[in-house]
């Protein structure tokens, strides 16, 4: 079905070419079908001083994006794969992209700009030959600057959101904690720079999650009760898939971590629990120690600069309790503890396993708007027509319309009716035990009864005169994805 | 749902009269119990430290009494219960989880207000002291929600559910506030702390809530978190702060927590620096001082940072609140014993110079007619009130119109390029907090106004009762050496200057504001809101986005009635309000100032009374009589000298 999908608008996008060809838009029809085959490309979003660099550093592995205390993401800068290590200027005035030299300092990337000032560049281009970047491009963004806008300057924007063409595919935005009734809640999602929120394809992250319980062993567990508060405000459902909490400095040093910190750690965990309890009071305690503390006063500023009071105290518990003897394992151990995992998880089966879906909607949207803007050009009506027609047809279109509709709030039913329906759709992922609410472990039989028991409830429900119109439609798409569950699950041939 | 936006002030004036300090006591309840009509009295219990206070009013009393003047006594009587109950309150401010609540539990060394990682304080909590531990809620009947408050005792393990949003309680109660007695040393001397909610942020309706307790508060302590930059809402609320309250602290708060804590608070330093805000900050960790306080260390306790906040609030804010109250005292007692010298004045020039016995006669009735005028409606300073206050009210309403009207027009322009269903939710907050923000920009406006008019009545006052003060001869001679009465006016009106209302707050003629109370979102959904179910998918995109052409239409039609009758009704009740503000502020003003001139009149016919009974005094008696006057005089002298004493460089604070 997905090649089949990918097909289908190859072919649009050709038949596209044939139509606007010589016309300005046939260099972007031609980028548009490269992008088909290229990773799924994940913009990464926010207010600014979010994390944004420092979640990308996670996410790759690495520490390639440049972070530090001031602001220090001013271009927005494209991370792919790729054979070798470059990194390519694009400037703003449509020129041909040009090559910058780059030193790596720090860990992180510096590219030398040449002179051009950040205004000039329209973005940077780097590519990284690593493992984590294969099936995502990942595109970190300088993000919305409230300070810098005057408070009558700019009239408040209002997120309403629509199908356009961005891009990015898929988006994270990383979101502060901040009371629902707070007016601000959303600041964080009028980052549009290469994506704008949409429920098919955003998350929104809740950054620095370890501080938010002032840095405590149990620091996750309180973010992860905040972020799922967040994922059931109808504010945010309507703009993102679910809120996940992450710590992004720990992540991201958890999978940069040198054998030189593990042995750090390991010299303090061997000092008296009491003694260390003492020394994690504050920060300054912890910098300034005693004499007699294990570490100079520089290698444990450099820890706590790295792991802040929460991943130290959590290194420390993991350390003492032998869960972790070696920094390999400590890594993991600390990049589960960031959240980075569920992020991951959830990145993989919300973005990644509907990467075609996501590409070939970028590619359509692309495409309608250019016809949109083309309106009286020959050719632009069958265009639309053939857009409509895909879009109508494929029920992976489908299922993510009517996820839209129901987060939009425009179908109207009981709240648990319309979540078990979101599930059946694919929102809490794609595979058929997701779809199905079931264990990960659950064998086929069990997959296949409950589909079959889901069939007939939804069926009923279809058929209910009591069922409005906006409602059945949602469900009759929400029984043939129960279909499609089913035909691939063959009964077992006794 | 209707908003309900209550401007409320009272005037605190230089008799402090009662019903002023009574009418204040309540504005206090008020707005921490988030609703108008609250009738909650505070009992101080603390003790009072002001022994030499007392002392001097003790004597000023005595000597009133014997002078016959009960005016002057019941004056000072009232002047009595302020200086017997002297509440030094403090609100702490800030932004959803900057640590509020836990710097207040850490300088109290006590878990009073709620701590915790998700849930914020949803409603005022007002800790005092009091001789045992104790909780009260202060509630409203859910059935009378804009009725009288009810104050109900809590224990202590409930104050939770009271004071956080998702606490439970009996939903026939709405929670206004929560109170709590400590008995702690902190708060003996009289100090009040209140944790403010911080939901809703800093530019919403909640934030206006605190803007005005901040105004009617002693200090306030601002609350912003070590781990980032002072974000623009704070920036602009701190600016908004400095303005209303005297005393404001920049408490950074979390040091423990951030390594580069210092770098946040140098960076605050130049943020505030620029923007020409200059106040006192402080770096805190009040886990810290928890930590110190359960291992009793002392070097921990350095660490976080409290004792400096501590000896601060102590040596600063409650030391000036104090000095407030002694120069008021001080002022009060001087100006009546001017008063009180002037009929022996009169008798000893009577006595001492025969001859010009009918110049001074005649000087001191026309001083009386003067007073007399001072009374009538077409004195000066009542021209000036009436006229002032009319002006003002048109202009503030005016104000407020026009900046409702502007916020109006935006949302209406929101909604004209998108579709409501989308946008309201996001819409809503942003409505109500421009809104409150108007509200609040206006409410300063108003104190600024108010205060310049009330300044500029009490000169016009001042100037013309000193002419009754100092009675003149026909060529303008002066006939009594009497001290300038003018003095002191002109030390109050030197500190007006820049601040509006605090300024004025606690001097001769102080204002006390409240404001904004209660629900100003008021803003509901639209009732004919439909959302566009035309669902997508089987239609086709094409026909679904036809369908919702039409439905959008009709949908900001309903969007766009909504918020006009959210402004009109906002509008509404703001305008009663302001005028039921200036009304009181009109009243008050004329009826201390009649009194003023009452006592005036009171004094020129004492000092004729004098003068007369001078011009009887047998010749061989008034060398005896004139002995006897000097004598009152110097007693009274010695009572204004002591007066003036409290007040001397030696005893204030700020010598420190």
């Amino acid at each position: 079905m997905s090649t089949d999908l990918f097909d289908q608008a190859r072919e649009l996008l050709t038949q596209a070419e044939r139509v606007f060809a010589g016309l300005a838009p046939q260099q972007e029809l031609i980028e548009a079908r490269n992008r088909l085959d290229e990773p799924l490309r994940v913009a990464i979003a926010g207010k600014v001083k979010a994390g944004k660099s420092t979640l990308l550093n996670a996410l790759v592995g690495e520490r390639v994006a440049p972070t530090d205390t001031g602001e220090c993401t001013k271009i927005v800068t494209w991370y792919q794969n790729g054979h070798t290590f470059q990194v390519m200027i694009h400037p703003v005035d449509g020129t041909s992209p040009v090559q910058a030299t780059f030193h790596r300092d720090d860990g992180s990337i510096e590219v030398d700009l040449a002179g051009r000032a950040p205004t000039d560049i329209e973005k940077l281009e780097v590519t990284w030959p690593t493992r984590s970047l294969e099936r995502i491009t990942l595109i970190d963004t300088p993000g919305v600057d409230t300070l810098s806008t005057e408070i009558a300057a700019k009239a408040h924007e209002f997120l309403d959101p629509k199908d356009t063409d961005t891009p990015a595919d898929a988006v994270l935005y990383l979101m502060k904690h901040i009371h629902t009734s707070d007016v601000r809640l959303l600041e964080a999602f009028h980052d549009e720079a290469v994506s704008q929120p949409n429920p098919v394809n955003a998350i929104a992250v809740l950054s620095r999650a370890d501080e938010i319980a002032g840095g405590r062993v149990d620091a996750m567990a309180s973010a992860k009760r905040i972020a799922t508060r967040y994922s059931d405000d109808s504010n945010l459902r309507r703009l993102v898939q679910m809120v996940i909490p992450v710590a992004g400095l720990l992540a991201e040093t958890a999978r940069t971590i040198t054998e030189t910190e593990f042995q750090a750690l390991r010299e303090l965990a061997a000092i008296p629990r009491k003694d260390v309890e003492t020394l994690l009071l504050s920060a300054d305690r912890f910098v300034r120690a005693t004499p007699e503390t294990p570490l100079t006063e520089d290698e444990r500023l450099h820890l706590l600069q790295r792991l802040g009071i929460f991943g130290i105290r959590q290194s420390m518990v993991l350390l003492r309790a032998k869960k972790a003897n070696n920094s390999v394992e400590l890594a993991d151990e600390l990049v589960k503890r960031s959240g980075l995992v569920d992020l991951q998880t959830v990145l993989n089966t919300l973005f990644v396993d509907r990467a075609t879906v996501l590409k070939t909607r970028s590619a359509l949207l692309t495409v309608e708007r250019i016809c949109e803007e083309y309106r009286s050009h020959p050719g632009t009506k069958d265009l639309l027509i053939a857009i409509e027609r895909i879009m109508a047809e494929a029920h992976a279109f489908n299922e993510l319309d009517m996820l839209a509709e129901i987060r939009s709030g425009r179908i109207g039913g009981r709240r648990q009716d319309l979540r078990a329906l979101e599930q059946v759709l694919g929102a809490g992922g794609t595979t058929p035990w997701q779809r199905l609410g079931l264990s990960s472990d659950a064998d086929r039989e069990e997959l296949r009864s409950t589909a079959i028991g889901q069939r007939q409830k939804w069926s009923r429900v279809a058929e209910s005169p009591l069922t409005t119109k906006e409602l059945e439609t949602a469900v009759r798409v929400a029984v043939r994805s129960i279909e499609g569950v089913l035909a691939d699950l063959p009964a077992t041939v006794l | 749902m209707v908003s309900k936006v209550v401007f409320l002030i009272t005037i605190q004036t230089d008799s402090v009269e009662f019903v002023a300090q009574t009418v204040y006591e309540q504005q206090r309840t008020r707005w921490a119990a988030g609703v108008s009509g609250q009738r909650i009295v505070y009992q101080m219990n603390a003790p009072n430290q002001h022994s030499d206070l007392a002392a001097v009013l003790q004597l000023g009393i005595k000597a009133v009494t014997a002078y016959e003047r009960p005016d002057f006594a019941e004056r000072l009587r009232r002047l009595q219960s302020k200086v017997d109950r002297t509440d030094v309150q403090i609100v702490v401010v800030g932004e959803f989880k900057q640590g509020k609540s836990s710097l207040v539990n850490a300088l109290l060394n006590v878990r009073a207000s709620p701590v915790d990682d998700d849930i914020a304080t949803a409603v005022h909590t007002i800790i005092k002291w009091g001789p045992e531990k104790r909780a009260y809620a202060l509630v409203n009947e859910a059935s009378e929600p804009d009725g009288e408050g009810r104050r109900v005792e809590i224990a202590f393990n409930e104050v939770r559910d009271y004071a956080t949003e998702l606490g439970e309680t009996d939903p026939s109660v709405i929670v206004r506030g929560v109170e709590l007695e400590l008995q702690r040393k902190l708060l003996e001397d009289g100090l009040i702390l209140v944790d403010t909610p911080g939901v809703g942020g800093l530019g919403s309706g909640h934030a206006a809530a605190a803007i005005g307790s901040m105004s009617i508060a002693d200090g306030a302590l601002f609350v912003s978190d070590a781990g980032q930059e002072l974000t623009r809402t704070e920036a602009e609320f701190l600016a908004q702060a400095i303005e209303l309250c005297d005393h404001v602290v920049f408490v950074a708060t979390k040091t423990d927590l951030y390594p580069n804590w210092r770098r946040v608070v140098e960076l605050n330093q130049n943020h505030l620096r620029r923007l020409g805000i200059n106040i006192p900050m402080f770096a805190v960790s009040s886990s810290l001082r928890l930590e110190a306080v359960r291992r009793k260390d002392k070097q921990i306790n350095i660490e976080s940072g409290f004792a400096d906040l501590i000896s601060y609030v102590t040596d600063d804010v409650i030391d000036a609140s104090r000095q407030k109250t002694r120069v008021e005292v001080s002022e009060e007692i001087c100006a009546i014993a001017g008063q009180l010298s002037q009929a022996f004045e009169a008798e000893k020039a009577m006595l001492s110079n025969p001859a010009e016995s009918q110049n001074i006669i005649g000087a001191l009735e026309r001083a009386r007619a003067e007073a007399e005028a001072l009374q009538s409606s077409a004195a000066r300073w009542n021209t000036t009130l009436r006229d002032g206050v009319q002006d003002l009210v048109r202009d503030i309403r005016h104000d407020l119109e026009t900046r409702i009207r502007a916020v109006r027009k935006e949302a209406e322009k929101a909604i004209d390029n998108s579709d409501p269903t989308q946008i309201w939710s996001e819409l809503q907050p942003w409505l109500e907090n421009a809104v409150s923000q108007s509200i609040i920009t206006n409410y300063r406006l108003l104190a600024d106004r108010a205060g310049t008019l009330t300044v500029e009545v009490a000169q016009h006052f001042g100037q013309d009762s000193s002419v009754v003060f100092q009675p003149k001869t026909g060529d303008g001679t002066p006939v009594l050496q009497m001290v300038d009465p003018n003095r002191n006016l002109d030390l109050q009106t030197a500190g007006v200057g820049g601040k509006g209302l605090s300024a004025l707050r606690g001097g001769y003629s102080g204002f006390l504001m409240v404001s904004m109370l209660g629900a100003l979102g008021g803003l509901g959904g639209p009732a004919g809101l439909v959302a566009a179910g035309a669902a997508a998918g089987l239609l086709g995109r094409r026909a679904v986005k036809d369908e919702r052409e039409r439905e959008l239409s009709r949908n900001r039609m309903e969007a766009r009635r909504e918020v006009a009758r959210y402004c009109d009704d906002v509008m509404f009740h703001a305008r009663n309000d302001i005028g039921e503000t200036f009304n009181m502020v009109e009243r008050q003003l004329r009826d201390h100032y009649d009194e003023r001139a009452r006592e005036l009149r009171e004094s020129t016919n004492a000092a004729i009374k004098k003068a007369d009974q001078a011009v009887r005094t047998a010749k061989q008696d008034s060398q005896r009589r004139l002995r006897d006057v000097e004598a009152e005089l110097e007693r009274i002298g010695q009572l204004r000298r002591r007066a003036e004493a409290l007040v001397a460089p030696a005893s204030k604070p700020e010598g420190r």
